[in-house]
């Protein structure tokens, strides 16, 4: 906590600042000699309802800058992009920088750039984020200064989705080499990475108005990476998944994980759904040569990112736990 | 993308910058590391995407001593993933002294060296999925693999050299959907290359005939054309290939087909351990990475250029399986279910003569008193094998006595009256089948001879166990006519060379005198190793790709048009 509050430094507010990604922001800033970090969400001490207007407004009546990192209900999500831009017509902060997901290109393969369209089929979060693309797309259009950023999956301590949940499908022998089924371009934008980048956008210049694919690793496959990730959790030996097996996870058991997840939270409700399957199989390379231009975007290696997780005190005791 | 050659109109000319032809392996991972730079390759496969009875009959073939070398449709496969839709899957990398020029070994030694190979072996370890590229026993497994015969510790011998498993990998299906996938690749199944067309003046390869499914006839015009087809039918297309160059393509100095090597290979001799059943282990160990890893006992460098030996390895085997003497339940269960293993893993696994009845019943015996064994053996196999994606890769059986057999693998000496060459019946498209003259020498028999007495001798001489040889044995040339050529291993008929006087192909697989025609796979090999082809293979593989990525100029992507 700083002793005391320096008004020099610009106030930009945290839409979703208890989330993963906001609170990591929040923490950024917090550090920054130029920004003053108003983490905003339901529970924090600033209190802002993202999808009240009322609410929304006020929040916006003091600050330099908003960073959009409402996560929840697709359609929540949407309502609060909504919501920060017709705000944001009548109350204007200097920039809205604001968080989207690679999940915007669907079952798209090859190399893709910001340009490239959504494939079929497309999730119902990457519908929404499409949604929220577009109400900021409006609002930059109608005159506003808005940033899109566009992180793949984000890797790093703290991350449900796509660190703890691996950790203990991998210590599970539940996920492993895939073989064919991990041939998929394996993204991952590290958190540290994903945070830089939204603290860049706020003052990088000729970004206003522009999208921004978000990734840390770059040619590096599903099955290299769990391969990776396994050995440095001590998960060996690493276990052959047949396709087969994947196949029972997917359509059979998942549905039955699912609905126990929403009692407990363990390894064993950790579910393997189509979708995912389908992530590890995807050929998909986000291509973030325009962030690293722009945005000074920072790349940490896999072992690096890999390391990082292993040192924090969640992972630790993740493994601890049985 | 991959596609069949039949819907492809008789006379049509298909363009691309690299042209490979064979989907095994080699082809395989060729097609896969070029798709990514940005050129547009043909890969030419001439089965399926499963096997047919019309492509293998374009496998038949001669051969001069039917007892030494299998039919030439045995032990090969014409669908895509070649080889390895069949293969066992045992990975090791070649050795240093491999690579060096034996003065004790008549036409050894590669133009290349052994780090030029070796930096590769990383990237066809992935492509096999063998793990990781460690080979040290000490080092592959967490905390180090179990000892092979505890408290052995030989002065002639290393064994803490280990060979890895693949899963085994078929690269046909392992790697289809990245065939289909990889953008500027198009795969043409049922396309088998009939002819090369050479310029006038014999410089470049102006043209490949290619025939499909239905014997319609085109052509493939490319800036580069790979030969990818194995270490039989290469050989087989270059002499075919004889318009131009008189006694066929890159065969100036009479070397196409000739020098053709696979491994000596058997079982042998009885090996009685002293001590308590725990102190051998014969089986596998599991490396982090997952893959199934067992040590092996191989001559020194050393020790064979003081012996003038070649290169060679043993393994600790269960006693021959055919002779029921062994009392072993699952190896007699195996005896008895010989019928349903096929051709090519029975030969070598059950039996060398028709057994008797007596025979059968002895094993049936076996089985029935060693119930409880056979059950759990069975029950393993089902599960780690039948049922795994990374499969027990061997049959592992613990012998009721501490009694083991020898598995060797010995390289064989480059000879150039062992050969490939054209028969006199034709194959469908009107051209020679092959005919295969494998021979073994003095040289071949003798390593085997005399490694085997050095390896018994150090063995009494630790106190670990008596190796010995049965009557029938003694005479190890018998033993390596019994077994013959090892199947599979097809090696040395394109040989790399310094100079055109001692290669097909030059350092880099180029043909010597043409200008656009590469080889891959183990044609180039000019010596055999005492190790298993594939790896390297796939390791010589990916060095070729990264040679012509360089090398190949652009010329407009696949199209086609019809005269
Ligand atoms: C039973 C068995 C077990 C084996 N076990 C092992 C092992 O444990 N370890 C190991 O290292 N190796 C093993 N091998 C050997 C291994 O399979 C070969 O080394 C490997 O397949 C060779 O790869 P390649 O790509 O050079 O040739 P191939 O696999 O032979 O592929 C050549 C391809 O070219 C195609 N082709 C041929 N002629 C034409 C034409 N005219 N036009 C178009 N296409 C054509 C063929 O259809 C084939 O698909 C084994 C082989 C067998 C048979």
């Amino acid at each position: 906590m700083p002793d005391s509050i320096d008004y020099s430094r610009k106030p930009v507010l945290i839409l979703g600042a208890s989330g993963f990604i906001g609170s990591r922001v929040a923490a950024a800033l917090e550090r920054s000699p130029i920004y003053r970090p108003v983490a905003a969400s339901r529970r924090s001490a600033i209190s802002v309802d993202a999808t009240d207007m009322q609410s929304v407004l006020r929040a916006l009546r003091d600050v330099d800058c908003v960073v959009n990192c409402v996560a929840g209900k697709d359609d929540a999500m949407v309502r609060a992009a909504q919501v920060l831009c017709d705000a944001a017509r009548s109350t204007p902060p200097r920039r809205i920088v604001h968080l989207s997901s690679m999940a915007v290109y669907g079952a798209a393969t090859g190399s893709v750039t910001e340009d490239h369209g959504p494939v079929e089929p497309v999730s119902l979060y990457g519908r929404a984020k499409i949604a929220c693309e577009g109400i900021v797309g409006r609002y930059v259009r109608d005159g506003g200064d808005a940033v899109i950023l566009r992180p793949s999956c984000v890797f790093g301590p703290g991350s449900t989705q796509w660190t703890t949940r691996l950790i203990r499908l991998l210590r599970a022998g539940r996920l492993g080499d895939l073989g064919a089924g991990g041939d998929g371009g394996c993204n991952l934008a590290f958190i540290d990475d994903v945070v830089g980048a939204i603290v860049a956008a706020l003052d990088a210049p000729d970004v206003s108005g522009r999208t921004f694919n978000i990734s840390s690793s770059a040619d590096l496959t599903w099955n290299q990476f769990l391969m990776a990730f396994s050995k440095a959790l001590g998960a060996t030996p690493i276990r052959r998944i047949p396709g087969r097996t994947l196949r029972i996870e997917t359509r059979i058991l998942a549905p039955f994980r699912r609905v126990a997840a929403k009692a407990v939270k363990a390894g064993w409700t950790e579910a393997i759904t189509p979708s995912l399957a389908a992530l590890f199989r995807q050929d998909i390379r986000i291509d973030s040569g325009a962030a690293q231009s722009a945005l000074w975007l920072h790349r940490t290696p896999p072992e690096q990112m890999i390391a990082a997780v292993l040192r924090d005190n969640r992972t630790k005791q993740e493994l601890a736990a049985v | 993308m991959i596609q069949s050659a039949d819907d492809i109109v008789r006379g049509s000319v298909v363009h691309a910058d690299i042209c490979i032809v064979g989907g095994g392996p080699a082809g395989i991972v060729l097609a896969l590391e070029l798709s990514r730079t940005g050129r547009s390759i043909l890969l030419l496969e001439s089965g399926g995407e499963a096997p047919t009875e019309q492509a293998r009959a374009l496998n038949i073939g001669e051969v001069a001593e039917g007892s030494l070398h299998s039919p030439p449709d045995t032990y090969r496969q014409r669908v895509l993933g070649g080889g390895t839709s069949i293969w066992g899957g045992r990975c090791v990398p070649f050795d240093p002294i491999d690579f060096e020029a034996r003065p004790w070994i008549d036409h050894s030694g590669w133009p290349i060296g052994y780090d030029e190979v070796e930096r590769h072996y990383a990237a066809a370890n992935a492509w096999c999925e063998a793990g990781e590229y460690e080979y040290d026993a000490r080092l592959a497994a967490p905390n180090g693999m179990r000892a092979l015969l505890r408290g052995f510790s030989p002065r002639h011998f290393d064994t803490n050299g280990i060979e890895r498993f693949s899963c085994p990998t078929d690269f046909g299906s392992r790697y289809r959907n990245r065939l289909r996938s990889a953008p500027n690749l198009r795969v043409l199944l049922s396309a088998t290359a009939t002819r090369l067309r050479a310029a006038r003046d014999g410089s470049r390869i102006d043209a490949l005939d290619v025939c499909n499914g239905r014997d319609a006839a085109f052509s493939v015009v490319a800036g580069q054309f790979v030969l990818a087809m194995g270490g039989m039918e290469t050989p087989r297309l270059l002499l075919t290939s004889d318009d131009v160059h008189a006694g066929g393509i890159g065969n100036a100095n009479d070397l196409v087909g000739r020098f053709y090597m696979c491994h000596v290979a058997g079982t042998i001799g009885s090996l009685r351990v002293n001590g308590a059943a725990d102190t051998v282990w014969h089986g596998y160990d599991l490396a982090a990475d997952g893959t199934y890893c067992r040590r092996r006992i191989a001559p020194r460098p050393a020790t064979q250029a003081a012996m003038g030996l070649s290169n060679a390895v043993f393994r600790l085997h269960h006693p021959r399986i055919a002779d029921p003497a062994h009392g072993t339940g699952p190896l007699s269960a195996i005896f008895l279910a010989q019928r349903f293993i096929s051709y090519e893993y029975a030969k070598r696994l059950v039996s060398d003569a028709p057994p008797s009845a007596k025979t059968w019943l002895r094993h049936g015996m076996n089985a029935a008193i060693d119930s409880p064994s056979t059950a759990r053996f069975l029950l393993h196999w089902v599960k780690a094998r039948i049922l795994a994606d990374r499969k027990f890769p061997s049959i592992i059986v613990r012998p009721r006595t501490n009694l083991f057999s020898l598995d060797f693998h010995t390289e064989q000496a480059p000879n150039p009256d062992s050969r490939i060459g054209l028969g006199s019946s034709l194959d469908r498209f009107g051209n020679r089948q092959l005919r295969v003259d494998w021979r073994y020498c003095r040289q071949d028999v003798d390593t085997v001879a005399q490694s085997f007495d050095l390896l018994g001798q150090e063995l009494a001489d630790q106190a670990i166990g008596q190796l010995t040889l049965a009557a029938g044995e003694r005479d190890i040339e018998t033993v390596v006519r019994r077994d013959g050529a090892y199947g599979g291993h097809h090696i040395g008929t394109a040989r790399m060379g310094a100079t055109a006087r001692s290669g097909v192909v030059d350092r880099n697989g180029k043909v010597f005198g043409v200008n656009n025609l590469h080889i891959a796979g183990s044609a180039v090999f000019p010596t055999s190793s005492q190790a298993n082809p594939t790896l390297t293979i796939v390791a010589m593989a990916v060095r070729l790709a990264e040679h012509l990525s360089e090398r190949v100029t652009r010329v407009p992507s696949i199209r086609e048009s019809v005269n």
